[in-house]
Protein backbone atom coordinates (compact mmCIF):
# COMPACT_ATOMS: atom_id res chain seq x y z
CA UNK A 1 0.00 0.00 0.00
CA UNK A 2 0.97 3.94 0.69
CA UNK A 3 4.26 4.22 2.43
CA UNK A 4 3.95 7.54 4.45
CA UNK A 5 6.43 9.74 6.50
CA UNK A 6 6.48 9.79 10.08
CA UNK A 7 4.47 13.70 9.81
CA UNK A 8 1.96 12.19 7.91
CA UNK A 9 1.53 9.12 9.76
CA UNK A 10 1.17 12.05 12.93
CA UNK A 11 -1.16 13.84 11.41
CA UNK A 12 -3.61 10.68 10.50
CA UNK A 13 -3.28 10.15 14.28
CA UNK A 14 -4.25 13.48 15.39
CA UNK A 15 -7.23 13.28 12.38
CA UNK A 16 -8.35 9.98 13.35
CA UNK A 17 -8.63 11.17 17.51
CA UNK A 18 -9.86 13.94 16.85
CA UNK A 19 -12.91 12.24 15.11
CA UNK A 20 -13.32 8.90 17.20
CA UNK A 21 -13.31 12.10 20.12
CA UNK A 22 -16.09 14.27 18.54
CA UNK A 23 -18.27 10.88 16.66
CA UNK A 24 -18.20 8.90 20.62
CA UNK A 25 -18.50 11.91 22.78
CA UNK A 26 -22.28 12.31 22.87
CA UNK A 27 -22.94 8.29 23.13
CA UNK A 28 -19.81 8.65 25.93
CA UNK A 29 -21.59 11.45 27.77
CA UNK A 30 -25.07 9.46 27.69
CA UNK A 31 -23.48 5.91 28.89
CA UNK A 32 -21.31 8.00 31.51
CA UNK A 33 -24.49 9.75 33.07
CA UNK A 34 -27.26 6.71 32.97
CA UNK A 35 -24.66 4.67 34.82
CA UNK A 36 -23.37 7.48 37.58
CA UNK A 37 -25.47 7.60 40.42
CA UNK A 38 -25.13 11.51 41.07
CA UNK A 39 -25.84 12.32 37.21
CA UNK A 40 -27.55 15.66 37.13
CA UNK A 41 -26.36 16.59 40.27
CA UNK A 42 -23.57 19.74 39.53
CA UNK A 43 -21.05 16.83 41.41
CA UNK A 44 -21.00 14.10 38.79
CA UNK A 45 -17.96 13.89 36.47
CA UNK A 46 -17.03 12.52 32.58
CA UNK A 47 -16.05 9.19 34.82
CA UNK A 48 -18.72 8.20 37.65
CA UNK A 49 -17.34 7.86 40.65
CA UNK A 50 -20.33 5.90 41.90
CA UNK A 51 -21.52 3.38 39.54
CA UNK A 52 -25.16 2.51 39.51
CA UNK A 53 -27.51 0.18 37.68
CA UNK A 54 -30.45 1.88 39.35
CA UNK A 55 -31.53 4.41 36.44
CA UNK A 56 -31.90 1.32 34.54
CA UNK A 57 -33.88 -0.60 36.71
CA UNK A 58 -36.47 2.15 37.71
CA UNK A 59 -36.94 3.37 34.11
CA UNK A 60 -38.27 -0.46 33.23
CA UNK A 61 -39.52 -1.19 36.58
CA UNK A 62 -41.51 2.38 38.20
CA UNK A 63 -41.87 4.31 35.03
CA UNK A 64 -44.02 3.09 32.08
CA UNK A 65 -40.57 2.33 29.89
CA UNK A 66 -40.76 -1.11 29.81
CA UNK A 67 -44.40 -1.29 28.24
CA UNK A 68 -42.86 1.72 26.04
CA UNK A 69 -40.53 -0.66 24.91
CA UNK A 70 -42.78 -3.45 23.95
CA UNK A 71 -45.02 -0.84 22.04
CA UNK A 72 -42.18 0.08 19.66
CA UNK A 73 -41.40 -3.54 19.26
CA UNK A 74 -44.73 -4.51 18.31
CA UNK A 75 -45.38 -1.51 16.21
CA UNK A 76 -41.39 -2.37 14.15
CA UNK A 77 -41.94 -5.94 13.80
CA UNK A 78 -45.54 -5.04 11.89
CA UNK A 79 -44.17 -2.48 9.49
CA UNK A 80 -40.74 -4.17 8.70
CA UNK A 81 -42.70 -7.50 8.33
CA UNK A 82 -45.70 -5.70 6.20
CA UNK A 83 -44.11 -2.65 4.57
CA UNK A 84 -40.98 -5.31 2.98
CA UNK A 85 -43.48 -8.11 1.71
CA UNK A 86 -45.52 -5.48 -0.02
CA UNK A 87 -42.87 -3.34 -1.55
CA UNK A 88 -40.96 -6.69 -2.56
CA UNK A 89 -44.15 -7.25 -4.53
CA UNK A 90 -44.15 -3.47 -5.90
CA UNK A 91 -40.50 -3.77 -6.85
CA UNK A 92 -40.72 -7.07 -8.91
CA UNK A 93 -43.82 -5.37 -10.68
CA UNK A 94 -41.65 -2.59 -11.47
CA UNK A 95 -38.23 -3.60 -12.28
CA UNK A 96 -39.37 -7.21 -14.32
CA UNK A 97 -42.62 -5.98 -15.76
CA UNK A 98 -42.87 -3.39 -19.09
CA UNK A 99 -46.35 -1.72 -18.80
CA UNK A 100 -48.31 1.46 -19.09
CA UNK A 101 -47.73 4.57 -16.76
CA UNK A 102 -44.68 2.46 -14.96
CA UNK A 103 -43.07 5.61 -15.24
CA UNK A 104 -44.92 7.73 -14.62
CA UNK A 105 -45.68 5.36 -11.19
CA UNK A 106 -41.90 5.74 -10.51
CA UNK A 107 -41.86 9.30 -10.33
CA UNK A 108 -45.08 9.32 -8.57
CA UNK A 109 -42.92 7.05 -6.13
CA UNK A 110 -39.99 9.59 -5.83
CA UNK A 111 -42.06 12.64 -5.23
CA UNK A 112 -44.23 11.06 -2.58
CA UNK A 113 -41.35 10.06 -0.61
CA UNK A 114 -39.89 13.74 -0.65
CA UNK A 115 -43.31 14.79 0.68
CA UNK A 116 -42.59 16.24 4.49
CA UNK A 117 -44.07 14.03 7.12
CA UNK A 118 -44.71 17.39 8.80
CA UNK A 119 -46.56 18.40 5.81
CA UNK A 120 -49.43 14.76 6.26
CA UNK A 121 -49.69 14.92 10.07
CA UNK A 122 -52.05 17.30 10.03
CA UNK A 123 -54.58 15.31 7.52
CA UNK A 124 -53.18 11.90 8.97
CA UNK A 125 -54.07 13.09 12.40
CA UNK A 126 -58.09 13.79 10.60
CA UNK A 127 -58.31 11.04 9.23
CA UNK A 128 -57.25 8.86 12.04
CA UNK A 129 -59.24 10.34 14.17
CA UNK A 130 -62.42 9.93 11.61
CA UNK A 131 -61.39 6.23 11.06
CA UNK A 132 -61.23 5.99 15.28
CA UNK A 133 -57.56 5.00 15.17
CA UNK A 134 -55.91 7.79 17.16
CA UNK A 135 -54.10 6.15 20.65
CA UNK A 136 -54.27 2.56 18.57
CA UNK A 137 -50.63 0.98 18.06
CA UNK A 138 -52.90 -0.30 14.39
CA UNK A 139 -53.18 2.67 13.30
CA UNK A 140 -49.73 4.28 13.84
CA UNK A 141 -48.26 0.88 12.46
CA UNK A 142 -50.26 1.88 9.47
CA UNK A 143 -48.89 5.19 8.84
CA UNK A 144 -45.28 3.50 9.20
CA UNK A 145 -45.80 1.23 6.52
CA UNK A 146 -47.30 4.20 4.24
CA UNK A 147 -44.21 5.74 4.82
CA UNK A 148 -41.31 3.49 4.52
CA UNK A 149 -43.28 1.89 1.31
CA UNK A 150 -42.09 4.65 -1.31
CA UNK A 151 -38.50 4.14 -0.17
CA UNK A 152 -38.09 0.19 0.13
CA UNK A 153 -40.15 -0.41 -3.47
CA UNK A 154 -36.94 1.78 -4.80
CA UNK A 155 -34.45 0.04 -2.75
CA UNK A 156 -35.45 -3.21 -3.57
CA UNK A 157 -36.14 -2.27 -7.22
CA UNK A 158 -32.60 -2.30 -7.89
CA UNK A 159 -31.49 -5.52 -6.11
CA UNK A 160 -34.53 -7.45 -8.16
CA UNK A 161 -32.89 -5.87 -11.85
CA UNK A 162 -29.57 -7.81 -10.53
CA UNK A 163 -30.92 -10.41 -10.78
CA UNK A 164 -30.29 -11.89 -14.13
CA UNK A 165 -33.58 -12.95 -16.17
CA UNK A 166 -31.56 -16.19 -17.66
CA UNK A 167 -32.22 -17.35 -14.21
CA UNK A 168 -36.17 -17.03 -14.40
CA UNK A 169 -36.27 -18.09 -17.73
CA UNK A 170 -34.45 -21.47 -16.42
CA UNK A 171 -36.84 -21.66 -14.26
CA UNK A 172 -39.58 -21.68 -16.73
CA UNK A 173 -38.17 -24.19 -18.81
CA UNK A 174 -38.27 -25.93 -15.74
CA UNK A 175 -41.80 -25.61 -15.36
CA UNK A 176 -42.05 -23.55 -12.73
CA UNK A 177 -44.82 -21.43 -12.82
CA UNK A 178 -44.04 -17.61 -12.39
CA UNK A 179 -45.29 -17.77 -8.31
CA UNK A 180 -43.21 -21.13 -8.15
CA UNK A 181 -40.22 -18.86 -9.96
CA UNK A 182 -40.80 -16.24 -7.38
CA UNK A 183 -40.25 -18.44 -4.14
CA UNK A 184 -37.64 -20.34 -5.49
CA UNK A 185 -35.73 -18.38 -7.50
CA UNK A 186 -35.91 -14.58 -7.19
CA UNK A 187 -37.06 -14.47 -3.23
CA UNK A 188 -33.69 -16.17 -2.35
CA UNK A 189 -31.60 -14.10 -4.19
CA UNK A 190 -32.80 -10.62 -3.17
CA UNK A 191 -32.79 -11.28 0.53
CA UNK A 192 -29.58 -9.27 0.61
CA UNK A 193 -31.91 -6.28 -0.65
CA UNK A 194 -34.65 -7.53 2.20
CA UNK A 195 -32.09 -7.15 5.01
CA UNK A 196 -31.24 -3.73 3.68
CA UNK A 197 -34.76 -2.53 3.39
CA UNK A 198 -35.89 -3.85 6.31
CA UNK A 199 -32.78 -2.21 8.67
CA UNK A 200 -34.03 1.45 7.33
CA UNK A 201 -37.98 0.40 8.27
CA UNK A 202 -37.00 -1.10 11.32
CA UNK A 203 -34.79 2.21 12.05
CA UNK A 204 -37.37 4.71 11.01
CA UNK A 205 -40.26 3.06 13.24
CA UNK A 206 -38.36 2.05 16.61
CA UNK A 207 -37.99 5.98 17.06
CA UNK A 208 -39.94 7.96 15.01
CA UNK A 209 -41.15 10.86 16.68
CA UNK A 210 -43.70 13.32 15.04
CA UNK A 211 -46.41 10.61 14.30
CA UNK A 212 -46.26 8.73 17.91
CA UNK A 213 -46.43 12.07 19.78
CA UNK A 214 -49.45 13.38 17.80
CA UNK A 215 -51.38 10.28 17.60
CA UNK A 216 -50.81 8.42 20.54
CA UNK A 217 -51.79 10.11 24.70
CA UNK A 218 -51.76 7.22 26.84
CA UNK A 219 -48.55 5.84 28.77
CA UNK A 220 -50.47 1.99 27.45
CA UNK A 221 -50.00 2.73 23.95
CA UNK A 222 -47.10 5.20 24.24
CA UNK A 223 -43.89 3.96 21.94
CA UNK A 224 -40.11 4.57 22.69
CA UNK A 225 -40.32 8.25 20.59
CA UNK A 226 -43.39 10.02 22.42
CA UNK A 227 -42.20 7.96 25.45
CA UNK A 228 -38.93 9.46 26.43
CA UNK A 229 -40.71 13.32 26.11
CA UNK A 230 -43.09 11.71 28.61
CA UNK A 231 -40.11 10.95 30.94
CA UNK A 232 -38.35 13.99 30.76
CA UNK A 233 -41.15 15.79 30.86
CA UNK A 234 -42.40 14.23 34.51
CA UNK A 235 -38.73 14.18 36.05
CA UNK A 236 -37.40 17.23 34.92
CA UNK A 237 -33.76 16.63 36.43
CA UNK A 238 -33.84 12.96 36.54
CA UNK A 239 -31.08 13.72 33.66
CA UNK A 240 -29.93 9.66 34.91
CA UNK A 241 -33.12 8.19 34.29
CA UNK A 242 -33.65 10.05 30.44
CA UNK A 243 -29.81 8.87 29.79
CA UNK A 244 -30.45 5.42 30.30
CA UNK A 245 -33.99 4.92 28.58
CA UNK A 246 -32.33 6.61 25.94
CA UNK A 247 -29.82 4.12 26.05
CA UNK A 248 -32.43 1.28 25.93
CA UNK A 249 -33.59 3.22 23.25
CA UNK A 250 -30.45 2.74 21.11
CA UNK A 251 -28.79 -0.55 21.81
CA UNK A 252 -31.30 -2.10 19.25
CA UNK A 253 -30.52 0.91 16.51
CA UNK A 254 -27.04 -0.19 17.06
CA UNK A 255 -27.13 -3.50 16.79
CA UNK A 256 -29.20 -3.54 13.32
CA UNK A 257 -27.11 -1.08 12.03
CA UNK A 258 -23.66 -3.03 13.33
CA UNK A 259 -25.74 -6.12 11.54
CA UNK A 260 -26.34 -4.41 8.30
CA UNK A 261 -23.21 -2.80 8.11
CA UNK A 262 -21.97 -3.72 4.96
CA UNK A 263 -25.31 -3.31 2.90
CA UNK A 264 -26.33 0.00 4.02
CA UNK A 265 -24.50 2.59 1.25
CA UNK A 266 -23.78 -0.23 -1.37
CA UNK A 267 -27.80 0.28 -2.47
CA UNK A 268 -27.26 4.46 -2.97
CA UNK A 269 -24.11 3.80 -4.53
CA UNK A 270 -24.86 1.37 -6.97
CA UNK A 271 -27.49 3.71 -7.89
CA UNK A 272 -25.70 6.40 -8.29
CA UNK A 273 -22.96 4.94 -9.94
CA UNK A 274 -22.55 2.48 -13.08
CA UNK B 1 -47.53 -16.26 -19.88
CA UNK B 2 -51.23 -15.42 -20.65
CA UNK B 3 -51.96 -13.55 -17.53
CA UNK B 4 -48.40 -11.67 -17.61
CA UNK B 5 -50.27 -8.47 -18.93
CA UNK B 6 -52.79 -8.16 -15.16
CA UNK B 7 -49.55 -9.82 -12.98
CA UNK B 8 -47.70 -6.24 -12.36
CA UNK B 9 -50.96 -4.51 -11.46
CA UNK B 10 -51.77 -7.60 -9.07
CA UNK B 11 -48.74 -7.30 -7.94
CA UNK B 12 -48.90 -3.23 -7.24
CA UNK B 13 -52.04 -3.53 -6.00
CA UNK B 14 -51.21 -4.13 -2.29
CA UNK B 15 -48.25 -0.92 -2.29
CA UNK B 16 -50.48 1.53 -4.52
CA UNK B 17 -53.91 0.97 -2.00
CA UNK B 18 -51.67 1.78 0.80
CA UNK B 19 -49.14 4.92 -0.64
CA UNK B 20 -52.68 6.14 -1.77
CA UNK B 21 -54.98 5.90 0.97
CA UNK B 22 -52.01 7.09 3.29
CA UNK B 23 -49.85 9.37 1.41
CA UNK B 24 -51.32 10.58 -1.67
CA UNK B 25 -54.96 11.55 -0.02
CA UNK B 26 -53.75 13.28 2.87
CA UNK B 27 -51.46 14.98 0.28
CA UNK B 28 -54.76 16.39 -1.88
CA UNK B 29 -56.66 16.81 2.04
CA UNK B 30 -53.73 19.26 3.64
CA UNK B 31 -54.38 21.06 0.26
CA UNK B 32 -57.71 20.98 0.19
CA UNK B 33 -57.39 22.33 4.16
CA UNK B 34 -55.05 25.22 3.68
CA UNK B 35 -58.18 26.92 1.76
CA UNK B 36 -60.57 26.23 4.23
CA UNK B 37 -61.19 27.95 7.58
CA UNK B 38 -60.76 24.86 9.76
CA UNK B 39 -60.35 25.18 13.66
CA UNK B 40 -62.28 23.73 16.78
CA UNK B 41 -65.33 25.63 15.90
CA UNK B 42 -65.73 24.07 12.37
CA UNK B 43 -64.84 20.41 13.94
CA UNK B 44 -67.63 20.77 15.90
CA UNK B 45 -69.76 21.85 13.09
CA UNK B 46 -68.18 19.94 11.14
CA UNK B 47 -68.65 22.45 8.70
CA UNK B 48 -65.47 23.67 7.42
CA UNK B 49 -65.24 26.80 5.34
CA UNK B 50 -63.54 27.50 2.36
CA UNK B 51 -62.16 31.02 2.48
CA UNK B 52 -59.38 31.30 -0.63
CA UNK B 53 -56.36 32.28 -0.12
CA UNK B 54 -56.95 33.90 3.32
CA UNK B 55 -54.40 31.49 5.52
CA UNK B 56 -51.58 31.78 2.68
CA UNK B 57 -52.33 35.84 3.02
CA UNK B 58 -51.93 35.67 6.59
CA UNK B 59 -48.86 33.46 6.39
CA UNK B 60 -47.16 35.29 3.85
CA UNK B 61 -48.09 38.45 5.36
CA UNK B 62 -46.31 40.21 8.37
CA UNK B 63 -42.75 39.99 9.20
CA UNK B 64 -42.69 36.59 11.56
CA UNK B 65 -42.40 34.55 8.50
CA UNK B 66 -39.65 36.08 6.06
CA UNK B 67 -37.40 37.20 9.31
CA UNK B 68 -37.89 34.81 11.69
CA UNK B 69 -38.83 31.26 10.04
CA UNK B 70 -37.53 31.74 6.93
CA UNK B 71 -34.03 32.20 7.77
CA UNK B 72 -34.33 29.85 10.64
CA UNK B 73 -35.18 26.94 8.13
CA UNK B 74 -32.88 28.17 5.02
CA UNK B 75 -30.03 29.38 6.80
CA UNK B 76 -29.71 26.50 9.59
CA UNK B 77 -30.03 23.83 6.85
CA UNK B 78 -27.09 25.84 4.57
CA UNK B 79 -25.16 25.42 6.98
CA UNK B 80 -26.13 22.12 8.41
CA UNK B 81 -26.25 20.57 4.59
CA UNK B 82 -22.64 22.43 4.40
CA UNK B 83 -21.03 20.88 7.28
CA UNK B 84 -22.20 17.34 6.80
CA UNK B 85 -21.16 17.23 3.36
CA UNK B 86 -17.55 18.67 3.91
CA UNK B 87 -16.81 16.58 7.29
CA UNK B 88 -18.44 13.25 5.15
CA UNK B 89 -16.33 14.24 2.62
CA UNK B 90 -13.25 15.07 4.43
CA UNK B 91 -13.73 11.49 6.35
CA UNK B 92 -14.54 9.51 3.33
CA UNK B 93 -10.72 10.80 2.09
CA UNK B 94 -9.20 10.12 5.61
CA UNK B 95 -10.57 6.47 5.75
CA UNK B 96 -9.15 5.63 2.56
CA UNK B 97 -5.55 6.55 3.71
CA UNK B 98 -6.28 4.58 6.77
CA UNK B 99 -5.05 0.65 7.16
CA UNK B 100 -8.19 -1.89 8.05
CA UNK B 101 -7.29 -1.53 11.59
CA UNK B 102 -8.38 1.68 11.90
CA UNK B 103 -10.52 1.99 9.20
CA UNK B 104 -12.77 -0.51 11.05
CA UNK B 105 -12.47 1.86 14.21
CA UNK B 106 -13.54 4.92 12.31
CA UNK B 107 -16.21 3.61 10.52
CA UNK B 108 -17.67 1.50 13.45
CA UNK B 109 -17.89 5.12 15.52
CA UNK B 110 -19.55 6.85 12.96
CA UNK B 111 -22.10 3.82 12.52
CA UNK B 112 -22.79 4.33 16.10
CA UNK B 113 -23.35 7.82 15.89
CA UNK B 114 -25.67 7.46 12.91
CA UNK B 115 -27.41 4.42 14.91
CA UNK B 116 -28.38 7.26 17.62
CA UNK B 117 -31.94 7.91 17.54
CA UNK B 118 -33.37 11.63 16.34
CA UNK B 119 -34.87 11.77 19.93
CA UNK B 120 -32.16 10.39 22.05
CA UNK B 121 -29.12 12.03 20.46
CA UNK B 122 -31.47 15.43 20.66
CA UNK B 123 -31.54 15.04 24.10
CA UNK B 124 -27.87 14.04 24.70
CA UNK B 125 -26.56 17.51 23.54
CA UNK B 126 -29.67 19.23 25.56
CA UNK B 127 -27.82 17.62 28.83
CA UNK B 128 -24.55 18.57 27.11
CA UNK B 129 -25.52 22.36 26.91
CA UNK B 130 -28.29 22.27 30.13
CA UNK B 131 -27.77 25.53 31.41
CA UNK B 132 -27.56 24.35 35.19
CA UNK B 133 -25.34 21.47 35.67
CA UNK B 134 -24.42 20.68 31.53
CA UNK B 135 -21.06 19.38 31.03
CA UNK B 136 -20.31 22.28 28.87
CA UNK B 137 -21.16 25.43 31.40
CA UNK B 138 -19.25 22.98 34.18
CA UNK B 139 -16.02 23.00 31.51
CA UNK B 140 -15.86 26.85 30.71
CA UNK B 141 -16.72 27.38 34.00
CA UNK B 142 -13.69 25.35 35.39
CA UNK B 143 -11.37 27.02 32.82
CA UNK B 144 -12.90 30.79 33.52
CA UNK B 145 -14.37 31.19 30.57
CA UNK B 146 -17.92 31.88 32.11
CA UNK B 147 -19.01 33.34 35.30
CA UNK B 148 -20.88 32.06 38.31
CA UNK B 149 -24.59 33.20 37.19
CA UNK B 150 -23.93 31.39 33.74
CA UNK B 151 -25.80 31.21 30.26
CA UNK B 152 -29.00 29.54 29.14
CA UNK B 153 -27.87 29.09 25.26
CA UNK B 154 -31.69 27.74 24.02
CA UNK B 155 -33.41 30.96 24.86
CA UNK B 156 -30.86 32.65 21.76
CA UNK B 157 -31.58 31.94 18.59
CA UNK B 158 -28.22 31.47 16.89
CA UNK B 159 -26.88 29.66 20.08
CA UNK B 160 -30.16 27.64 20.13
CA UNK B 161 -29.72 26.54 16.05
CA UNK B 162 -25.93 26.37 16.45
CA UNK B 163 -26.54 23.39 19.37
CA UNK B 164 -29.36 21.86 16.50
CA UNK B 165 -26.46 22.17 13.74
CA UNK B 166 -23.89 20.13 16.17
CA UNK B 167 -26.96 17.51 16.65
CA UNK B 168 -27.95 17.19 12.99
CA UNK B 169 -24.24 17.55 11.84
CA UNK B 170 -23.13 14.43 14.23
CA UNK B 171 -26.26 12.73 13.22
CA UNK B 172 -25.46 12.71 9.52
CA UNK B 173 -22.08 12.69 8.60
CA UNK B 174 -21.66 9.05 8.71
CA UNK B 175 -24.23 8.38 5.97
CA UNK B 176 -21.90 11.21 3.67
CA UNK B 177 -18.77 9.96 4.95
CA UNK B 178 -20.18 5.64 3.98
CA UNK B 179 -21.54 6.47 0.94
CA UNK B 180 -18.74 8.71 -0.55
CA UNK B 181 -16.04 6.10 0.54
CA UNK B 182 -18.52 3.15 -1.22
CA UNK B 183 -18.18 5.61 -3.93
CA UNK B 184 -14.39 6.23 -4.25
CA UNK B 185 -13.55 2.86 -4.27
CA UNK B 186 -15.00 2.81 -7.70
CA UNK B 187 -12.77 5.67 -8.96
CA UNK B 188 -10.01 3.87 -10.89
CA UNK B 189 -6.20 4.16 -8.98
CA UNK B 190 -4.17 4.56 -12.60
CA UNK B 191 -6.33 7.91 -13.01
CA UNK B 192 -4.60 9.15 -9.40
CA UNK B 193 -1.37 7.20 -10.43
CA UNK B 194 -1.51 9.51 -13.87
CA UNK B 195 -2.08 12.10 -12.49
CA UNK B 196 0.23 12.00 -9.53
CA UNK B 197 3.19 11.55 -12.44
CA UNK B 198 1.88 14.56 -14.42
CA UNK B 199 2.62 16.58 -11.10
CA UNK B 200 -0.84 17.33 -9.74
CA UNK B 201 -0.88 18.07 -5.89
CA UNK B 202 -3.38 16.25 -3.91
CA UNK B 203 -5.66 19.11 -3.98
CA UNK B 204 -5.73 18.85 -7.64
CA UNK B 205 -6.47 15.42 -8.23
CA UNK B 206 -9.17 15.70 -5.78
CA UNK B 207 -11.16 18.36 -7.73
CA UNK B 208 -9.49 17.44 -11.47
CA UNK B 209 -10.02 13.62 -11.05
CA UNK B 210 -12.34 12.23 -8.05
CA UNK B 211 -14.70 15.32 -7.93
CA UNK B 212 -15.72 14.91 -11.95
CA UNK B 213 -16.01 11.08 -11.29
CA UNK B 214 -18.12 11.20 -8.24
CA UNK B 215 -20.30 13.87 -9.34
CA UNK B 216 -23.48 11.86 -9.15
CA UNK B 217 -22.25 10.26 -5.53
CA UNK B 218 -22.48 13.88 -4.32
CA UNK B 219 -25.15 14.97 -6.12
CA UNK B 220 -27.06 12.64 -4.27
CA UNK B 221 -25.89 12.98 -0.61
CA UNK B 222 -26.02 16.94 -1.20
CA UNK B 223 -29.97 16.62 -2.44
CA UNK B 224 -30.71 14.25 0.22
CA UNK B 225 -29.22 16.22 3.03
CA UNK B 226 -30.98 19.42 1.97
CA UNK B 227 -34.26 17.86 2.02
CA UNK B 228 -33.56 16.07 5.58
CA UNK B 229 -31.82 19.72 7.11
CA UNK B 230 -35.25 21.64 5.72
CA UNK B 231 -37.59 19.82 6.86
CA UNK B 232 -35.40 18.84 10.36
CA UNK B 233 -38.62 18.50 13.43
CA UNK B 234 -37.93 16.15 16.22
CA UNK B 235 -34.28 17.76 16.95
CA UNK B 236 -36.11 21.32 17.10
CA UNK B 237 -38.96 20.80 18.84
CA UNK B 238 -37.50 18.52 21.54
CA UNK B 239 -34.97 21.41 22.55
CA UNK B 240 -36.08 23.75 25.61
CA UNK B 241 -38.29 25.99 23.35
CA UNK B 242 -38.37 24.39 20.50
CA UNK B 243 -42.28 23.01 21.33
CA UNK B 244 -43.83 26.67 20.52
CA UNK B 245 -42.57 28.19 23.84
CA UNK B 246 -40.07 30.29 21.98
CA UNK B 247 -41.03 31.66 19.06
CA UNK B 248 -37.98 33.08 18.06
CA UNK B 249 -36.59 29.28 17.19
CA UNK B 250 -39.18 27.54 14.83
CA UNK B 251 -38.56 26.87 11.73
CA UNK B 252 -41.12 26.07 8.91
CA UNK B 253 -42.37 22.39 10.09
CA UNK B 254 -42.35 23.43 13.66
CA UNK B 255 -44.76 26.27 13.14
CA UNK B 256 -47.15 24.11 10.73
CA UNK B 257 -47.08 21.59 13.69
CA UNK B 258 -47.89 23.85 16.58
CA UNK B 259 -50.55 25.91 14.63
CA UNK B 260 -52.32 22.96 13.88
CA UNK B 261 -51.85 20.29 16.27
CA UNK B 262 -51.11 22.23 19.65
CA UNK B 263 -53.66 25.33 18.33
CA UNK B 264 -56.11 23.67 16.26
CA UNK B 265 -55.93 25.86 13.63
CA UNK B 266 -55.97 22.98 10.93
CA UNK B 267 -56.46 25.24 7.41
CA UNK B 268 -53.32 27.65 8.72
CA UNK B 269 -51.29 25.07 9.37
CA UNK B 270 -51.52 23.18 6.20
CA UNK B 271 -50.85 26.36 4.46
CA UNK B 272 -47.69 26.22 6.01
CA UNK B 273 -47.59 22.73 5.95
CA UNK B 274 -47.50 23.35 1.77
CA UNK B 275 -45.54 26.26 1.32
CA UNK B 276 -42.92 23.71 3.05
CA UNK B 277 -43.48 20.87 0.41
CA UNK B 278 -43.42 23.29 -2.68
CA UNK B 279 -39.90 24.51 -1.36
CA UNK B 280 -39.14 20.84 -0.87
CA UNK B 281 -40.90 19.69 -4.31
CA UNK B 282 -38.61 22.43 -6.05
CA UNK B 283 -35.68 20.73 -4.69
CA UNK B 284 -37.14 17.04 -5.73
CA UNK B 285 -37.15 18.34 -8.80
CA UNK B 286 -33.49 19.08 -9.01
CA UNK B 287 -33.06 14.79 -7.66
CA UNK B 288 -35.22 13.94 -10.47
CA UNK B 289 -33.18 15.76 -13.24
CA UNK B 290 -30.23 14.40 -11.99
CA UNK B 291 -31.46 10.52 -11.74
CA UNK B 292 -32.91 10.90 -15.07
CA UNK B 293 -29.39 12.00 -16.30
CA UNK B 294 -27.44 9.16 -14.98
CA UNK B 295 -30.10 6.70 -16.54
CA UNK B 296 -31.38 5.53 -13.38
CA UNK B 297 -35.12 5.08 -14.90
CA UNK B 298 -34.75 3.41 -17.43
Amino acid sequence: MRRSSPLAKLGKGVAVTALLAFTLFPVYFMLSTAFNERAGSGTDSLLPKHWTFEHFTHAMGDGHFGTYMVNSAIVTVATVVISCALALLGAVAMARFQFKLRTTMLVMILIVQMVPAEALVIPLFLQMKDLRMLNSLAGLSLVYIAFSLPFAIWNLRGFVAAVPVELEEAAYLDGCSWWQMFRRVLFPLVIPGLIATSAFSFVMAWEEFLFAVTFLNSDARMTVGAGLRQYFGQNVNDWGGLMAASTLVTIPVVVIFVLAQRRLGAGLVSGAVK
Amino acid sequence: MPSSRWRPWLLLAGPLLVIAGLLLYPIVRVTVLSFQQYGLKEIISGKPEFIGLDNYREALSGSYLWKTVLPNTVVFALVAVAGTIILGTLVALLLQQLGPTLRALVIGSALVAWALPAVTGTYVWVWVFDPDSGIFRRTLQSIGLLGPEGTNWFLDRMSFYAIAALNVIHHGFPFVAITIFAGLATVPEELHEAAKLDGASAWRRFWSVTMPLMRPVFAVVTILSTIWDFKVFTQIYLMPGGDGQNPEVLNLGVWSYIQAINRTEYGFGSAIAVLLTLLLLVITLFYVRAMFREDELR
